[in-house]
């Protein structure tokens, strides 16, 4: 998803939030480090945020009819 | 007209305020569902005793969480319950074992999520993986990186502790990259 790339502070600041510590923390600190050196990491985080962008994208509509009988099922209708 | 004057109308028995509520979430309900439920008769079938349990239960609705979110909790009891009473040839157990990068598997994807609405195949594969995922970690990953609601909104709907949450949101990806990048890593 080249248009919608996520920075590396965006990147880093989802990481840190989902450990639970600050983006500043040691802890941080040294994943930052890594993930800058790191093209397996870099891979596989780009794959997750593919992943999840695959699932946003893959919607479907309710059909008119659809929508008929579930007006019809609560009593709704005219 | 505002969310909370239809929600208060609709209290009081304007069945015209009721409408048009379901109006407002049915896309948004039916959507959830199918996500969840990867069948489209199963996920109308959520939709609609989703929207009978708002019907019914509206009164005891007090506004300080949005309606949404209530729906939302709605659909995932459903298909938790679902789940749960179907055999397990349809909700297939999940291994929990630590999910991990695995290196040897990385590579990089040719399909772009762009084409998913074009792509037959494509959907096929998205409905395969997920539905190897149990119920309880699909409906977290769907309302967290799908839905984007917060950590803490995701922990309230399936009552789960906030790092809860975090551990079965982190499982279910590695889990659904993990499976799809076998199949699409070199297509």
């Amino acid at each position: 998803m080249p248009e919608n790339k996520p920075t590396c502070k965006d990147v880093m600041s989802h990481i840190c939030d989902n450990l639970g510590e600050e983006i500043n923390s040691q802890k941080c600190i040294d994943i930052k480090a890594h993930l800058e050196s790191c093209d397996n990491c870099q891979h596989y985080f780009n794959s997750v945020e593919t992943t999840i962008e695959f699932y946003k994208k893959y919607n479907v509509k309710l059909s008119d009819d659809a929508h008929v009988r579930l007006i019809n099922f609560l009593g709704l209708g005219e | 007209m505002d969310e909370l004057k239809l929600i208060e109308l609709a209290q009081s028995g304007d069945r015209k305020a009721l409408t048009e509520l379901v109006k407002l979430y049915e896309q948004t309900v039916y959507n959830f569902s199918f996500k969840i439920c990867r069948n489209k008769d199963r996920a109308e079938n959520t939709m609609q005793e989703t929207f009978l349990s708002m019907v019914k239960n509206l009164n005891q609705f007090s506004g300080q969480s949005k309606l949404s979110t209530w729906l939302y909790r709605v659909v995932s009891n459903h298909c938790l319950m679902m789940a749960r009473t179907q055999n397990k040839h349809e909700f297939a157990s999940f291994e929990d074992e630590d999910a991990s990068i695995e290196e040897k598997e990385i590579a990089d994807r040719k399909v772009s999520p762009d084409k998913v609405t074009e792509n037959n195949e494509l959907k096929i594969m998205l409905d395969a993986a997920i539905q190897k995922l149990p119920a309880e970690y699909r409906i977290v990953f769907l309302l967290r990186d799908v839905e984007e609601l917060s950590t803490e909104e995701t922990a309230k709907i399936v009552e789960l502790s906030v790092p809860a949450v975090k551990s079965r949101l982190h499982r279910a990806r590695a889990f659904l990259r993990n499976e799809l990048n076998g199949k699409l890593g070199h297509a």
